[in-house]
């Protein structure tokens, strides 16, 4: 395999030119921006009594400034910066170890950053959800000093999860590392934009990680206003961070979108597809129509806090924030899920040798999930809205679980007749299919207004979105993380510990999250570190179960990493899978396809042997 | 064809007992415990939804565990693709588009249609001749009951907590604003709250700047002494305080009502 991208290091050498290592030199100057910046605006331009040196308007502008700092420091200045004023792009990328600590146009190393940047944030937020749970051992506060305390955790926990790693995962993570090699092509379609991107994501992380420094804040991941108006300075942060993280998710999705409509390979037709790039697509059009409207959101919340605007105050229209927040919040959970479903339809046929049942139907539900799901946001508003709106956002959110039964239909026509290899990842396909199902049916009796105004606001509804997120979303993404081990590490994870680990994950799972439902409907609610003592022993319990959750998630994490490290090596396709990306062997660093490979047929035909793709014949020059 | 019979007793065997089940949950009581008719209708709506999705949930669960152990690779099968090789099944896929799209009308029907055009009519002028008003304001961290057809401006119990008194089998009407009333000149001061009585089924969102209505019916006698379900408590997130903001509710008999006002406004006169 050559390598495309350390070729050049001697001449770098030569030129005599040093540099600090990156993301020393990105940390540098994002110090450096942030002293500058916040100096100049506190002391300076809007000096306020007594001159504290941290004021909510420096921390905004030094936060920017300090962004901005990082992403040159990492590499923008020479990828982007430079060359906008006419000079050439000289971005060496040594190939080894310290290109992971780098903006890289590979898109192979971008999808492994994203991925570890990724769990990194989810096991942030999976410590502030163990503290949760602690605190919801007692009754009364015993783990945190305050309920601000508590408050704030809750929304890092919520904000980091969804932001950082439930819309991350799967499409920037997975996505950027899969997605071209599926397609046959040999890089992203503007590699520089992912390689920004990603180091947008753990600013993002350690921004609301360290949002307790400014202050605590108790609105949770939304950041309602008005209470939002109120809350100490931490909220700035929340802001902040979130937009980000989602800048992030929104440069990718671009990025992903164009990669599949412009890059794929000779002979690659709509017809042909892979599942996978289709639930890609799907979730980056979503992130490309409803980000840049949270964002604004955002902005307006952030500008309505620093500057003391009554937008969402009792004189302006405290409803207006709630019903923008939701016009992007629900989207956002079929970001999390389209990719998961589109997952399922890639490994069954795969793992039992069998057509993938009824595609069409397939990619329609993907494809209509996505339509569907900018006219259910509402139904987070039954308990504040006008009663002559209920009936129609309660008639489409019943109606979604249409084109989501399509993945069902799919997946269980597939393996039907199929010659099903037990493998962890059909294990934990079956797993999340069975979660998703609670998660559906949970959300059929939520659409029903009368229903959803006893459970909103209450357990049944935290029970109801961690079993579609956790449920389908998690164990998917462990499954891929499975499937795709021996693609990324070229090495073999051991069959019967990841059976361990995924029943120690699911029972966990299902015992701390089906109670939930439970408790919610008993009267337990949200937002809340002091509760009535009658629900304390099934709290008790619940944390039991989430505990050893969290100890489930960990141990999967010990095995991979282990058996990135020592596993046995595996073949070049271990699955005998037809789709593109185990036809290479590429590692990070190294050219997917030389010559690029020109498609045959479809990729989930398993009634024959004809071959899917052949090298491409080299273009005749006249 | 031995697979679709032996699936399909298996779905048969799976339905029934997930009936069995979901009847004796609906049997207990899925709302755990309910004082009125709102309550009552919202857990017949539960009921419905689970009686008839039982046989679905069954399909689906059956299915997978079916497939699992029923179409599994055996060790030392040589040949690893399956012999069956088929893209579709029209008369599969065609059952299972018409039974979601029929399943889906039939909720949206009955129960979210017809139950929400009970609660609609619950809340029509004409019906509610007779209601007991009570006024409901939060403030960040409190509730204030105030009853102005009896002219009692903020009931408490003998340690100056807001209580909730209501009499048995009346309709109520709760009027719901957010403010502060020892801060109404500062427009900062309202935030979103939520007015839940978990007994009662049902909760709605109290906005500043809006005055909103509830509508229940009580339909036993209770209190927070008997279950603390009876209680009235916030749920939407509202600072700190949020927890702490709930307040005892006490269902009585008429006669026992009629008695509290009187103890109320000699309380409120001294």
């Amino acid at each position: 395999m050559s390598s495309t991208f350390a070729g050049t290091s001697e001449s770098f050498l030569r030129k005599g030119r040093r540099m600090l290592p990156p993301v020393v030199r990105g940390l540098f100057w994002a110090a450096i921006g942030f002293f500058v910046v916040n100096t100049l605006v506190s002391q300076a331009l809007d000096r306020t009594p007594f001159a504290p040196y941290v004021t909510k308007v420096s921390v905004t502008f030094g936060w920017a400034a300090a962004t901005c700092g990082w992403l040159l420091g990492l590499g923008a200045w020479e990828l982007v910066v430079r060359p906008y004023f006419g000079k050439p792009v000289e971005w060496e990328v040594p190939n080894d170890w310290r290109r992971y600590f780098m903006m890289s146009l590979d898109h192979k190393v971008v999808g492994l950053q994203y991925m570890v940047s990724s769990v990194s944030g989810f096991f942030i937020a999976g410590l502030a959800a163990m503290l949760m749970r602690l605190e919801l051992m007692n009754s009364s506060l015993w783990t945190f000093p305050t309920p601000n305390a508590y408050l704030s955790t809750v929304g890092i926990h919520g904000t980091i999860m969804m932001f950082s790693f439930g819309t991350v995962m799967l499409v920037s993570g997975f996505g950027n590392y899969l997605i071209p090699l599926m397609i046959g092509s040999n890089s992203s379609a503007f590699p520089r934009v992912s390689a920004i991107s990603q180091w947008l994501l753990p600013a993002g992380i350690i921004t609301v990680a360290l949002s307790p420094i400014l202050g605590t804040w108790t609105t949770g991941w939304r950041g309602y206003a008005p209470l939002a108006e109120q809350d100490p300075n931490g909220i700035v942060f929340y802001y902040l961070g979130v937009f980000a993280m989602t800048l992030s998710s929104l440069l990718v999705s671009i990025n992903l979108t164009a990669t599949i409509l412009f890059k794929r390979a000779k002979g690659l037709t709509w017809n042909r597809i892979p599942m996978y790039a289709w639930g890609i697509l799907a979730a980056s059009l979503l992130n490309i129509i409803w980000i840049p409207e949270i964002e604004m959101t955002f902005i307006l919340a952030l500008v309505s806090n620093v500057a003391s605007l009554p937008l969402f105050a009792q004189i302006g229209t405290p409803l207006t924030y709630m019903e923008v927040f939701w016009l992007f919040g629900h989207p956002e959970v079929y970001i999390v899920v389209v990719p998961a479903f589109a997952l399922w339809q890639e490994f069954l046929p795969v793992m039992g040798q069998k057509t993938l049942f009824g595609r069409a139907w397939g990619v329609l539900g993907l494809v209509f999930v996505m339509m569907f799901s900018g006219l259910v946001w509402a139904h987070h508003m039954f308990t504040n809205m006008r009663d002559d709106q209920m009936l129609p956002f309660s008639f489409f959110t019943e109606m979604i679980s249409i084109p989501t039964g399509f993945a069902f239909l799919t997946s269980i026509g597939t393996v039907w007749k199929s010659k099903l290899r037990l493998t962890t990842p059909t294990l934990l396909v079956f797993m999340s299919m069975f979660n998703f199902l609670i998660g559906g049916v949970t959300g059929v009796m939520l659409a029903d207004p009368v229903i959803n105004l006893q459970a909103h606001d209450t357990f049944f509804v935290v029970g109801h979105f961690h079993y579609t997120i956790i449920g389908a979303m998690v164990f998917t993404f462990m499954a891929a993380a499975y499937y795709w081990l021996p693609k990324f590490s070229g090495r073999m994870y051991s069959e019967f510990w990841g059976k361990v680990g995924a029943i120690w994950v699911f029972v966990a799972f299902n015992c701390a999250f089906g109670q939930f439902l439970l408790i919610g409907l008993r009267g337990m609610n949200r937002w809340v570190p002091v509760y009535p003592p009658y629900l304390r022993n099934m709290n008790f319990e619940i944390s039991l179960f989430a505990f050893l959750l969290g100890l489930g998630f960990l141990f999967n994490l010990v095995h991979i990493v282990w058996m990135w490290r020592y596993g046995k090596p595996a073949k070049a396709n271990p699955w005998n899978a037809k789709t593109l990306e185990w036809q290479s062997t590429a590692m990070p660093g190294e050219t997917n396809f030389n010559p690029p490979p020109e498609v045959l047929t479809g990729f989930y035909d398993y009634s024959d042997e004809q071959p899917v793709w052949k090298p491409e014949s080299p273009v005749e020059v006249s | 064809m031995l697979d679709l019979v032996l699936f399909t007793i298996a779905w048969i065997v799976g339905s029934v007992l997930l009936e069995w089940l979901f009847h004796a949950l609906n049997q207990y009581g899925t709302y755990f415990y309910t004082a009125s008719s709102q309550a009552v209708d919202g857990e017949h709506a539960v009921a419905f939804i689970l009686t008839i999705l039982a046989p679905v949930i069954a399909f689906v669960v059956v299915m997978l565990i079916y497939n699992f152990i029923r179409f599994r690779a055996r060790a030392g099968d040589t040949n690893l693709r399956s012999r069956h090789q088929f893209r579709t099944n029209k008369l599969f896929i065609g059952v299972w588009v018409l039974v979601s799209i029929g399943l889906n009308l039939l909720f949206f029907v009955h129960p979210s249609a017809s139950a929400l055009e009970q609660m609609f009519n619950s809340e029509q002028a004409r019906l509610n001749r007779q209601d007991l008003e009570v006024d409901v304001v939060a403030r960040q961290w409190q509730w204030f009951f105030s009853y102005p057809q009896y002219g009692i401006s903020s009931a408490q119990d003998a340690n100056g907590n807001a209580t909730l008194y209501l009499p048995v089998n009346r309709n109520v009407k709760f009027v719901l604003r957010s403010y502060d009333p020892w801060h109404t000149y500062d427009p900062y001061i309202g935030v979103i709250h939520g007015f839940w009585i978990p007994a009662f089924g049902l909760k709605q969102d109290i906005i500043p700047g809006e005055t909103r209505y509830m509508y229940v019916h009580t339909s036993k006698v209770t209190s927070y002494d008997v279950n603390p379900m009876v209680r009235v408590q916030c749920t939407e997130v509202c600072g700190p305080g949020h927890p702490y903001m709930e307040a005892p509710v006490h269902v009585v008999s008429a006669g026992d009502f009629q008695t509290w006002v009187k103890k109320q406004l000699k309380l409120q006169s001294d």
